[in-house]
């Protein structure tokens, strides 16, 4: 029977023996043993973007840990994508720093707030949050929204709230944070990075 | 006054690298010597190192062979194939006075088996040797041909190398297969993340035949094309110069070395000095996608 290149290719503990090593006249003897002695390390690649501006450099990023074996995933390295068209590999203090925000004990994962008066931050549900929120911006803009101005022109505006949105969102997410923002009236609003 | 926009990045990077045949082999006949000391197949090792020698020289000794005519070249473009398709192209008859050569020169060298498969190449009449290139191209031998058809590869390499180092890599184009070699078809022994000025830390394929490279972006599938499920795996403790990119969609691997861990690393050489490496992902459950043609396999 013919050898296939599949039989080619395979390098396994029980072909060494047929291998051209042992056909030449060599022991693989070595190779086996140490195959025995050494468990494999695993480490996930998964390419992804930077979020902290709206250059979004490509990244790869490294990370061990099995989901389907429920052990806790950990990022364990991350560098610039050099495939990427725009940043080519490079990354900026920022990005080059990313591992220490992901693994930063400061960084922020929920809402918190902090009383009028108090010093402590309180952590709140997302719910709590934006009933919050909601509530207080619907009081300042019952109070101070200016549907005309002292000509009797309409002009509907709202000017003493503003938003600062941050960059660490997509096209999409960009286009509906500027219909809902100005459809309140509201004039002072901006993105940016350094959030 | 004048000015001009600095052009910060006048050199593009390449698609293809094609290999250099003043120092390739030379390189590789270092690295096997190198990776050979107090490896525990250090005598395979130093022996793979004296036949890249020898294909150093033969490679140096050979004169000019002329590449497929202009229309053949121009038929390979248009329809997306290899120039040097190494199934169909008429193999230069040079290869055979490579294979002869380095049978000759590798005689003192060999252990006792090797010594015999070596004089039974010296001595095999040009039909035989064509019909040992037949099979080990079409990927189909007899059993009892295994232990020849490193040397017979050793020959075709050296013949494909100064083949491709003569193409024009303006006229090479990626293949629909983006894991076969743009020159001559082959599969890849393995990738390499390179260093350099235009080609940082990019990944190219390196061929198992003509030692051309071609550029495939990181962190996706060799094998399959796939990014969703690849892993790199190494022996625990290891320093990252060579792994295993596996991937879980095709269950495949290719071993990916990397010039940034160590500025030696030769996809050849390196895959071979870590067979362990292939054992342990075998035993995993991946199959090898490339092939190291100094090294056939004898899986039942």
């Amino acid at each position: 029977m013919k050898f296939t290149r599949r039989q080619f290719l395979k390098l396994s503990s029980a072909g060494l023996g047929g291998s051209s090593i042992v056909l030449m006249g060599f022991s693989p003897t070595a190779a086996l043993a140490e195959a025995r002695a050494y468990k494999l390390a695993r480490a996930v690649e998964t390419r992804n973007t930077c979020p902290y501006c709206s250059v979004a450099c490509g990244l790869l990023m490294y990370s061990i840990g099995d989901k389907s074996k429920n052990v806790q995933q950990d990022i364990i390295h991350i560098e610039g994508d050099p495939d990427h068209p725009v940043s080519r590999g490079s990354l900026c203090p920022k990005g080059a720093g990313l591992l220490d925000f992901i693994h930063s004990p400061n960084r922020l994962k929920y809402p918190e707030v902090r009383e009028a008066g108090s010093k402590e931050w309180k952590r709140i549900s997302w719910d709590e949050a934006l009933d919050r929120v909601a509530a207080l911006m619907k009081e300042d803009r019952d109070a101070n929204f200016v549907a005309q101005n002292a000509e009797g022109v309409t002009v509907n505006r709202w000017l003493t709230t503003g938003l600062l949105a941050a960059s660490a969102s997509s096209n999409e997410a960009g286009y509906i944070t500027h219909k809902v923002v100005r459809a309140t009236g509201m004039i002072a609003f901006d993105n940016q990075a350094r959030v | 006054m004048q000015s001009r926009a600095i052009d910060f990045n006048p050199q593009a990077a390449p698609a293809f690298l094609l290999p250099l045949p003043g120092k390739l082999f030379a390189d590789r006949a270092d690295r096997f010597a190198e990776l050979a000391t107090g490896h525990g197949l250090g005598d395979w090792l130093v022996f793979l190192g004296q036949l890249t020698g020898a294909q150093h020289a033969a490679l140096q000794a050979l004169p000019a062979l002329p590449l497929p005519d202009a229309v053949t070249l121009a038929q390979a473009r248009t329809h997306a194939m290899p120039p040097l398709n190494a199934a169909a192209l008429a193999r230069p008859p040079a290869w055979r006075a490579v294979l002869r050569q380095l049978a000759g020169t590798l005689d003192g060298a060999a252990p006792e088996a090797a010594r015999i498969v070596l004089a039974g190449l010296a001595a095999a009449d040009d039909s035989r040797l064509e019909a040992l290139a037949d099979a080990l191209l079409a990927g189909e031998a007899e059993p009892g041909d295994l232990a020849a058809l490193p040397f017979v590869a050793a020959a075709l390499q050296v013949v494909f190398t100064r083949l491709a180092s003569d193409l024009d890599p303006a006229q090479l184009q990626p293949l629909d297969a983006r894991a076969l070699c743009p020159c001559c078809g082959s599969p890849p022994v393995a990738s390499i993340v390179r260093l350099g000025t235009a080609i940082d830390r990019l990944r190219y394929l390196h061929c198992s035949l003509c030692n051309s490279e071609w550029h495939l972006p990181r962190a996706t599938c060799t094998a399959c094309g796939s990014d969703a499920a690849l892993a790199l795996l190494e022996p625990e403790g290891g320093q990252g110069a060579v792994r295993a990119e596996a991937c879980d969609a095709c269950r495949s691997y290719l071993k990916i070395v990397d010039q940034q861990k160590d500025a030696g690393v030769d996809p050849v050489a390196d895959d071979l000095t870590t067979l362990s490496l292939d054992l342990l992902v075998d035993a995993a459950g991946y199959a090898r996608s490339g092939q190291n043609l100094l090294l056939i396999g004898g899986d039942a």
